[in-house]
């Protein structure tokens, strides 16, 4: 039923029709759908990003250093990833965008390395890290970004 | 050099090498460029083969005069139809009729069919003003490959004038972009210098980056995200055959071949050090060349081989070192405001082109290999990679056109303005091979 009405709808549209003429008066039948549950590592990634107050850390310009509020985001993710071993992430540098294509590569992949590193010595064991480097390939220059793979 | 083959004209002459026609007045800062004259090239045949061979033989006249139109250091007389000479002028041309037209050299030539359905190209060099031949060669090609015999002919008087080697029959790899964002596809491309026969040479279902062919094209090394870690990869293109250089888990980038082929230099991260390495090109353990903590990278070889030139950051900021090829004698030469990167070290040994990243972005410059002479060639804002043409007079190298899409330019080192060259699509990375045997 509520097909037909959207049918007829969208037939009112297409056709272009003048505002006053009279449409149909849609009426939702039923309770609204629920939003889709997620589920899974869609569930999970959100519950990190929520938890760990983000996935992303960022650095000054050339700089694979710590910043204190990285420390803090990296803190509740090693947290999290305590609580949850069985979890596997990749961790992913980038480098800045204006720098040129083979140091941008090589300053991403210190940035994930300094992540792992700080995440390993925050307790968690080094079986659930990778790290990467995407140089100035993707968007987002300047950060590290830790992506739960399973 | 070039004076000394100045004392010896009838010697160089005789071994077919460059005799430079005011090759010392080309100096970059001082273009000074010699006027040439191509008069449509001839052929020995007559009757209907004659006139078969004449067409081809004009084809062949248009090529090289395009090939020499792309130099700064030559400039062509548009070659005309009623210029035409008989076949026994071809080594004997009528020298007093083009000192009247202002000419300086001369390209004289044939093409002739031979019994197996190829062609005979023979192609003459002359200096006008002494009556003297300068350089000939020829070449017998396929009937599809009359290009390839007027690129032999443009290099063969591109030689003759500068004492360069020509950049016409060269190929150049660079990596294709289609999509924006995380939606980049890359692949690599490869095409002759002058936009013909172009064709991709990896799929587009793995980013890839910075291809750098071998010396003679034979085979590309280029960093690949296979696996998920980038790392220098190896292809033949002969069999197609892809190989990792060293174990892919390990993040390694950067990779050029030694001059000779034998050898591949490249960065790999250990931890989070980046060294610069060196590899036989069959494969084989690798050496470390540098230890200092941070960035060392983007490794080229002086022609000898002897010496390599690199970007380290070990002082602060990125600036450019020579050391010796086993990794001994680590000097730096560059110094100044803004960091230096991605080196190349040019074909003649003469200079070394880089990025300079400074306040105004990101241009392309050359400095002496012992940090004297440093000159801008670009204005920016986003050029990066330089990559030397075989004659060591020109680099091809990457800059956003004026959509913002990535375009490959080329620029002369004589102050001109750089060039976008035609590319099918976006690109970017671009690697300039040596002259194809």
């Amino acid at each position: 039923m509520r097909k037909i009405f959207f049918l007829l709808a969208a037939a009112a549209l297409a056709t272009g029709a003048p505002a006053q003429r009279r449409l149909p008066v849609i009426v939702p039948l039923g309770r609204p759908a629920p939003a889709p549950a997620l589920v899974g590592i869609d569930a999970l990634r959100a519950d990190f990003a929520a938890q760990s107050g983000g996935t992303t850390v960022y650095f000054a310009s050339d700089s694979s250093g710590l910043v204190p509020a990285a420390r803090a985001v990296l803190a509740a993710q090693a947290a999290w990833l305590r609580r949850h071993p069985e979890i596997v992430v990749r961790i992913e540098g980038s480098g800045e965008h204006g720098d040129t294509r083979d140091h941008a590569l090589a300053v991403g992949a210190k940035r994930a390395e300094e992540v792992r590193l700080h995440l390993i010595l925050m307790g968690v064991p080094a079986a659930q890290l990778s790290a990467m480097s995407w140089g100035k390939e993707r968007p987002g220059a300047g950060r590290a970004v830790t992506i739960l793979v399973r | 050099m070039t004076r000394s083959f100045l004392n010896f004209p009838l010697v160089v002459a005789a071994l077919g090498l460059a005799s430079p026609v005011g090759a010392q007045d080309v100096q970059p800062g001082a273009p000074a460029a010699t006027v040439i004259a191509i008069p449509p090239l001839t052929t020995p045949d007559s009757g209907s083969k004659g006139n078969e061979m004449l067409a081809v033989a004009w084809q062949a006249t248009q090529l090289i005069e395009a090939d020499l139109r792309q130099t700064s250091e030559v400039m062509v007389l548009k070659p005309n139809q009623k210029d035409y000479y008989s076949y026994p002028e071809v080594t004997a041309p009528t020298f007093s009729k083009w000192r009247a037209a202002g000419a300086k050299a001369l390209v004289t030539g044939f093409v002739q069919a031979r019994a197996d359905g190829r062609f005979t190209v023979g192609c003459y060099v002359y200096d006008v003003d002494k009556g003297r031949e300068l350089a000939r060669k020829g070449v017998v090609v396929a009937g599809g490959d009359i290009r390839r015999a007027a690129h032999k002919c443009s290099g063969l008087a591109y030689t003759a004038i500068t004492g360069a080697p020509g950049m016409f029959d060269t190929r150049i790899a660079y990596v294709a972009e289609s999509g924006t964002g995380d939606a980049t596809v890359k692949r690599i491309a490869l095409m002759d210098s002058d936009g013909f026969n172009h064709s991709y040479v990896t799929m587009g279902d793995t980013l890839v980056l910075t291809p750098r062919l071998a010396p003679h094209a034979e085979r590309i090394a280029f960093v690949s995200y296979a696996g998920g870690t980038p790392h220098v990869a190896l292809l033949d293109l002969g069999s197609k055959q892809q190989t990792p250089l060293v174990p892919v888990q390990v993040t390694s980038f950067a990779p050029r071949f030694s001059p000779d082929g034998g050898r591949i230099v490249f960065s790999m991260m250990q931890g989070q050090n980046c060294d610069i390495y060196v590899v036989g090109a069959g494969g084989g353990a690798a050496r470390r060349l540098t230890t200092s903590p941070g960035i060392d990278t983007d490794a080229s070889f002086s022609p000898d081989g002897s010496k390599i030139v690199f970007e380290s950051d070990r002082g602060g900021s990125q600036q450019l070192y020579v050391m010796n090829a086993d990794g001994s004698d680590q000097r730096r030469i560059s110094f100044g405001f803004g960091g230096h990167a991605a080196p190349a070290w040019s074909p003649d040994g003469e200079w070394i082109a880089f990025t300079l990243r400074g306040p105004n972005g990101r241009r392309i410059g050359i400095m002496k290999p012992d940090g004297s002479g440093e000159k801008l060639l670009t204005n920016g804002p986003n050029d990066d990679g330089p990559s030397w043409a075989a004659s060591s007079r020109e680099l091809a190298f990457q800059r956003p056109d004026r959509t913002g899409r990535p375009g490959i330019f080329r620029v002369t080192l004589d102050d001109s303005q750089p060039r976008q060259m035609t590319i099918p699509q976006a690109g970017s990375d671009p690697d300039w091979s040596g002259v194809m045997d």
